[in-house]
C-alpha cells in the first residue's frame, strides 16, 4: 500500500524536520539582531572591481593602528543600480553609510537634498591637489567639493594600426570623427562605438556635444522646472549627424543598436575591427584573451591608441569622463572618521596601486609616475592627457530622467535624425522634468 | 484540539465547499440563507471559532502583506513625491493619473503587456494541450520520464530562463543565428535584439517554455476527468479522432480549460523578469510592470510610480472581472495561483 | 497488428525525444555556455570550442573572488525558501482544514482574499514594503523576505490544500472512532497519512514560488546578510565592470537548478498530483 509507505517515511522525518525548522528559527533570530557594531567601525559601500578596495580597505585599517576599521559592503554591477540602492538607504536616513564609492554623474542628485556629509576644508585640499580638472568637477556640486575623487576614467581611441595605415591616416597627431568614419567605410569595416539604450549611449552623445562645443544642460543648477537643455543646438545637431550617419550607413556592424562597450571590444577584435572609442579595461582584456588562446598575439600587436575624436579638425576633443569619487553619508555616526579614512584611501601610492591590479587610472596625475604603471598600462600616458580634457556627465540632480531620456530617444542610431531628434529629445526630457511625462 | 471537530458527516456540497469568486454580489448570504432556521446551537459556534482560530493567521498574515501595501500605494498616487528631494512633496489629487493616462508611454506599454498575454496563453494553450495527451495517453514505461522533463522548466527560476535564452539569441555569444542561417529572414547579422518583434519573440518564448508545463499539468487534470466511456462511445460511432476532441473531450474540459487561461492570463499580465534581463524595455519592449519599476524604483518618483501600481492593478482585476463575468469562469473547487 | 505496434513504438519514442528536447534544451544551453572561458563566448557555437572548455567559471562562484557573494547568496535563498515554505505549508494546512471541514462565515471571504493577493503585481507592493521596512528594521533581513514570500506562497497553498482536503473521505475518521480509537488516534491513523501527500506536495510548489523570487529579492535587500541568488546574479562582475559576467551567471543558473532538478526527479509523481488534484473538479 503506497499510503502506509508515505505514512512510514513521513513519520520517520518528522524529528529531523523539527530540528531542522529550529535551527533555520535560530538562525532567523541571530540574523534579525545583525552583527555587533563596534563604534569604530566604517562601512564603505563599494562597487564591484577585481578586489582592489577591499584590499585598500584592509591596507588602511591596518596602518590606523586601530582607529579606525573599514569593512566593504558590495554594491550591485551596474551605476544604475548602485545609485538606486544608495539614493533610496540615504533618503531613509540609514546610519550605515559611512562611505560611498559614487558614480559622478549621480553626486548632485544627492548633495542637493543634503544626504552628503560637507568635506572638511582641510581634507578638500589635501585631496584635490594634483587632481585632473575633470575629476574635481565631477566631485563639485554648486561649487562645493561635496565628494573626494578617487580614480578617474576616460575613454580613448583605439584602433588597428593596419586599419590607420591602408588609411593613409597619421595617427600620431589627433583625428576626426569624420576622418575614422571614412576610414572605416572605404574598408568596408565596422567602428566600435556603444548604440545600446543604455548609459553608455549618453556617455557617447554627450561626449560628441562637449566636443562640438556644447552642453547637454545649459544651466546645470536650474530646478526641475526651469532646466534649460543644449541638446536642440549647433552641437547637439552635430553630434546626431555623426551618430545617425554610423547607425544608417551600417558603419556599427549589425551588433550597434545592443553594442555596450563590451560588446563593441568583441567587435573590434575582429576581423571587421578598424577605430573604436572605449575605456582602458580593453587592453587588460585583450591580453588576458591572448594568454587564454583565443586571440591571437597578432591583433594584440596591431592594436594602437591616442587621443578621443574630434568633432572638427580644429577643436579639442572632450572626452568622456567616468571613474569613481568617495562620499559620506550626512547620517553617519562618524563622519570625521570616515574622511580620515577617505584621506588614506585616495592616498597617491593607493591610487597607483589600484590602477597596476585593477586597472583604473587615479584621478591624481602624481600617481602616474609609479614605474610599474608604464609596463602594464603602455597607454598610460594617453590616459592621463585625456583625462587633463574630459568632460563629465551633466551635473544635475535629475540626471537619471536626463540619461535615460536621451538613451530612450538616441538609440537605436539609425533612427536618429539630426533634423527631428535633437528638438524631440529635448522636448521630451523637459516635459518629464515637468511631471508631464512617464519615462 | 480535534474533539472540537464537528460530527456532522454530510460531505460539502459543491456549491458549499467550493467557494466561486462571485461570493461578493450575495452568493455568500444564500448557502446561509438556504438552509434550516438558524440555531446558534453551542457546537455551531464553537466550529465557528474554531474555523477563524484556524484559517484566522493565514488570512491576516495576507491581508497585511497586502492589504497595507495597496492602500499605502493608492494614498501616495495622490500626491507629487520624489523621494530625493522630500521637502517638495505635494498634495496633487488624480494628477499623477491624468498624466499617465494621456501619456502614449503607457498606452503603449499596455498594448504590448495584451500582445504578450494573448500570444504566451494562446501558444501555451495549443502547446500545453499537446503536453498533457502526451503525458495522459503515454507509455507506463516514459510516463515517469516524461512527467520529470516536463517539470524541470517549471521548477526553473524565471531569471535563469531569460538568461539561458538571451545568452542562445544573443548576436555575440549566441548560436541560433549559425544554426538557424537556411530560414529565411535569419543570418549571422540578425540582431534579435535589436527591434520590438524580434526582441518580443525570444522574450515569449521564454516565458512560454517556462509555463506551459503549469497550463499542460492543469489541461491534464482536466483530460484525467473526461469519462472514457464518452470517448469509446464516440469512437464506437465511428467519429475520427479529431471529431472525438472537438465534439467529446474539450466540451468536457471546458472548465479546466478556462481556469487555465485565466491563471495564466493574470501572470503573464504582470511579465517583468524576462523582459528586465533581456532588453530592459528598450525598442518597443516596454511592459507595464517595469514601467512601474522604473518611475518608482529607478526614479525614486513615489507618487507617480504608486499611481502606476494602482493602475495595474485595476487592469488585472479587470481581467478577472471580464473573464468572470463574460466567459462565466467558474473557479469552484479549482486552484489558484501559479 | 504488428505493424501497428511497431508504428506506435516509433511514434512514441518520437513524442518522448520532442518532449525532452523542448524541456531540457535551454538548461543544454546554459550549461554548455558555463564552461566557455570569457573570450570563448563569442564563438557562435552552442559548446566551448574544442580544448577551452574550463571550469573556472565555477572556481569563480565557489572558491574565487565571487565566492562570498554567492554562497552566501545561495545560503540566504535556501534558508529563506524553506522557512518561508514551512510558515506557509503549516498555516495554509490549519487554514485549508478549517475551509474544508468546518462551516463557518467568512470562508469565501479568505479564498478570494488568497485570489486577490495571488493577482496583486508584486511591483505594486515593493515601494511601500521597502519603506515600512526601513522604518521597522526589517529591510536586508531574513524576516523581511520572508513575509512578502508568504504573500506569494499562502494563496496557492491554501487553494490547493483547500481542494485536497475536500478529497478526503472524512468518514473513516469516525469509522476508526467507531472501531474503538480516540479522536486523536483516529485523526492520527486515518487522516493524516492521507492528508501528508497533499501537504508534501503543497510544499515543493510554495518552495518553488519562493525560489523563483526576483522582485522582492533586488528591493528588499542591500548586504550579503539576506540577499538571494536570483538577486545576486546582478552583482556578477566580469574582469573589469564594463566585461559582462556571462560565465559567472551561467555557472551560478546551473547550481541554483540542481535543488529544482533533485525535486522534480526525487517527486514527479507527487507534484503532478498535487497540481492537478482537485483542480476544476466538482
Amino acid at each position: 500500500m503506497p499510503i502506509s509507505r508515505r505514512t512510514r517515511t513521513a513519520v520517520k522525518t518528522r524529528p529531523r524536520g523539527t530540528v531542522l525548522a529550529g535551527l533555520v528559527l535560530g538562525t532567523l533570530v541571530m540574523s534579525g539582531c545583525g552583527p555587533a557594531q563596534a563604534d569604530n567601525s566604517l562601512t564603505w559601500y563599494i562597487n564591484p572591481d577585481a578586489g582592489g578596495q577591499a584590499a585598500i580597505a584592509q591596507k588602511c585599517s591596518d596602518e590606523s593602528g586601530g582607529r579606525y576599521r573599514i569593512e566593504t559592503s558590495l554594491l550591485p554591477n551596474d551605476a544604475a543600480s548602485q545609485r538606486e540602492q544608495l539614493a533610496r538607504r540615504l533618503a531613509a536616513g540609514d546610519a550605515s553609510l559611512d562611505i560611498m564609492s559614487l558614480d559622478p554623474p549621480f553626486v548632485p542628485e544627492l548633495a542637493e537634498p543634503g544626504f552628503l556629509a560637507p568635506v572638511p576644508e582641510d581634507v578638500a585640499e589635501a585631496t584635490t591637489e594634483n587632481v585632473v580638472e575633470g575629476a574635481i568637477a565631477g566631485a563639485t556640486w554648486k561649487d562645493e567639493l561635496v565628494t573626494v575623487p578617487f580614480w578617474a576614467n576616460t575613454q580613448i581611441l583605439w584602433y588597428r594600426k593596419s586599419v590607420a595605415e591602408a588609411a593613409g591616416l597619421d595617427m600620431s597627431g589627433p583625428v576626426t570623427w569624420e576622418q575614422i568614419m571614412e576610414a572605416a567605410r572605404a574598408q568596408d569595416k565596422t567602428l566600435g562605438v556603444q548604440g545600446a539604450q543604455a548609459e553608455s549611449m549618453t556617455v557617447w552623445v554627450n561626449a560628441l556635444i562637449e566636443s562640438a562645443g556644447g552642453s547637454i544642460i545649459v544651466d546645470p543648477e536650474a530646478t526641475a522646472d526651469t532646466v534649460e537643455l543644449g541638446l536642440d543646438t549647433e552641437a547637439g545637431i552635430a553630434a546626431a549627424e555623426v551618430i545617425s550617419t554610423i547607425g544608417k550607413d551600417g558603419l556599427g556592424g549589425p551588433g550597434l543598436p545592443t553594442q555596450a562597450e563590451n560588446e563593441s571590444l568583441i567587435g573590434f577584435q575582429g576581423d571587421v575591427g578598424s577605430f573604436m572609442v572605449n575605456w582602458p579595461f580593453v587592453y587588460p582584456a585583450t591580453v588576458a584573451a591572448v594568454e587564454a588562446g583565443t586571440l591571437d598575439q597578432a591583433v594584440l600587436d596591431d592594436i594602437g591608441w591616442g587621443i578621443y575624436p574630434r568633432m572638427s579638425a580644429d577643436q579639442e576633443a572632450a572626452p568622456p569622463l567616468g571613474g569613481i569619487n568617495l562620499g559620506v553619508g550626512a547620517q553617519s555616526d562618524n563622519p570625521e572618521l570616515a574622511y580620515e579614512a577617505i584621506q588614506c584611501i585616495v592616498s597617491v601610492e593607493n591610487q597607483s596601486e589600484y590602477f597596476v591590479t585593477n586597472g583604473n587610472p587615479p584621478a591624481n596625475t602624481e600617481a602616474y609616475e609609479d614605474p610599474r604603471i608604464e609596463e602594464s598600462f603602455p597607454m598610460a600616458a594617453t590616459i592621463r592627457d585625456s583625462l587633463q580634457v574630459a568632460a563629465p556627465r551633466p551635473q544635475t540632480p535629475f540626471y537619471n530622467e536626463v540619461s535615460t531620456g536621451i538613451q530612450q530617444r538616441w538609440a537605436p542610431p539609425a533612427a536618429v535624425d539630426p533634423d527631428s531628434t535633437p528638438q524631440s529629445s529635448s522636448d521630451f526630457i523637459t516635459s518629464v522634468l515637468r511631471g508631464e511625462q512617464l519615462l | 484540539m480535534t474533539s472540537a471537530i464537528p460530527a456532522r458527516t454530510t460531505t460539502a456540497s459543491p456549491a458549499e465547499a467550493g467557494p466561486s469568486l462571485e461570493a461578493g454580489n450575495g452568493n455568500g448570504n444564500r448557502t446561509k440563507a438556504g438552509r434550516a432556521p438558524k440555531q446558534y446551537s453551542d457546537r455551531t459556534r464553537a466550529e465557528r471559532r474554531l474555523g477563524w482560530i484556524l484559517a484566522g493567521p493565514a488570512f491576516v498574515i495576507m491581508l497585511l502583506v497586502t492589504l497595507y501595501p495597496i492602500l499605502q500605494a493608492i494614498y501616495e498616487s495622490l500626491f507629487r513625491f520624489r523621494l530625493t528631494a522630500p521637502d517638495e512633496r505635494a498634495f496633487i489629487g488624480l494628477e499623477n493619473y491624468i498624466v499617465i493616462l494621456s501619456d502614449p508611454v503607457w498606452w503603449s506599454g499596455l498594448w504590448t503587456t495584451v500582445l504578450i498575454t494573448v500570444v504566451t496563453v494562446l501558444v501555451e494553450l495549443v502547446l500545453g494541450f499537446a503536453l498533457a495527451l502526451v503525458m495522459h495517453k503515454a507509455l507506463k514505461s516514459v510516463r515517469g520520464l516524461l512527467r520529470t522533463a516536463i517539470l524541470v522548466p517549471y521548477g526553473i527560476i524565471t531569471v535563469v530562463s531569460a538568461f539561458a535564452w538571451f545568452y542562445a539569441f544573443d548576436i555575440n555569444s549566441g548560436y541560433v543565428n549559425s544554426w538557424f542561417a537556411w530560414l529565411p529572414g535569419i543570418d549571422e547579422n540578425l540582431n534579435w535584439f535589436a527591434q520590438g518583434p524580434t526582441a518580443l519573440f525570444v522574450i515569449m518564448a521564454s516565458e512560454i517554455w517556462k509555463t506551459t508545463p503549469f497550463i499542460s499539468l492543469l489541461l491534464l487534470a482536466g483530460l484525467a476527468q473526461v469519462p472514457d466511456e464518452l470517448s469509446e462511445a464516440a469512437k464506437v460511432d465511428g467519429a475520427t479522432w479529431w471529431e472525438q476532441m472537438r465534439k467529446v473531450i474539450i466540451p468536457n474540459m471546458k472548465a479546466a480549460i478556462m481556469v487555465a487561461v485565466l491563471f495564466r492570463a493574470l501572470d503573464a499580465f504582470r511579465i517583468f523578469d524576462n523582459v528586465f534581463i533581456m532588453t530592459n524595455g528598450a525598442y518597443g519592449t516596454e511592459v507595464l510592470s517595469l514601467l512601474a519599476y522604473r518611475q518608482s524604483i529607478s526614479r525614486l518618483e513615489i507618487g507617480l510610480g504608486s499611481a502606476v501600481s494602482v493602475l495595474l492593478f485595476l487592469c488585472v482585476l479587470l481581467i478577472c472581472f471580464v473573464a468572470i463575468k463574460l466567459f462565466k469562469v467558474d473557479l469552484a473547487g479549482s486552484q489558484g495561483g501559479k | 497488428m504488428t505493424n501497428t505496434s511497431t508504428r506506435n513504438k516509433v511514434l512514441w519514442a518520437i513524442a518522448t525525444v520532442l518532449v525532452l528536447v523542448y524541456a531540457l534544451f535551454p538548461v543544454a544551453s546554459i550549461l554548455a555556455t558555463s564552461f566557455k572561458s570569457p573570450s570563448d563566448l563569442t564563438n557562435g557555437k552552442f559548446l566551448p570550442s574544442s580544448g577551452t572548455a574550463t571550469t573556472s567559471n565555477y572556481e569563480q562562484i565557489l572558491v574565487g573572488d565571487a565566492q562570498g557573494l554567492f554562497l552566501s547568496a545561495l545560503r540566504n535563498s535556501i534558508g529563506i525558501s524553506l522557512i518561508a515554505t514551512f510558515i506557509a505549508v503549516v498555516l495554509a494546512t490549519l487554514c485549508a482544514y478549517a475551509i474544508a471541514r468546518l462551516d463557518f462565515p467568512g470562508k469565501k471571504l479568505i479564498l478570494t482574499t488568497a485570489l486577490a493577493v495571488s493577482i496583486f503585481p508584486v511591483i505594486s507592493i515593493v515601494t511601500p514594503l521597502f519603506n515600512l521596512w526601513r522604518t521597522i528594521g526589517l529591510y536586508d533581513t531574513w524576516l523581511g523576505l520572508i513575509i512578502p514570500y508568504l504573500s506569494l506562497t499562502l494563496p496557492i497553498s491554501i487553494w490547493t490544500l483547500a481542494a485536497f482536503f475536500r478529497q478526503i473521505p472524512w468518514e473513516l475518521e469516525q469509522a476508526a472512532q467507531v472501531d474503538g480509537a480516540t479522536t486523536w488516534q483516529a485523526f492520527r491513523k486515518a487522516i493524516v497519512p492521507l492528508a501528508l501527500p497533499g501537504v508534501f506536495t503543497t510544499a515543493i510548489i510554495a518552495f518553488f514560488i519562493a525560489w523563483n523570487d526576483f522582485v522582492y529579492g533586488i528591493s528588499l535587500t542591500s548586504t550579503e546578510a539576506a540577499r538571494p541568488v536570483p538577486a545576486a546574479l546582478a552583482f556578477f562582475t566580469g574582469a573589469s565592470q564594463f566585461e559582462s559576467p556571462t560565465g559567472a551567471i551561467s555557472a551560478a543558473a546551473i547550481i541554483v537548478t540542481i535543488p529544482v532538478v533533485l525535486l522534480v526527479l526525487l517527486f514527479q509523481r507527487q507534484i503532478v498530483s498535487g497540481l492537478t488534484s482537485g483542480a476544476v473538479k466538482g
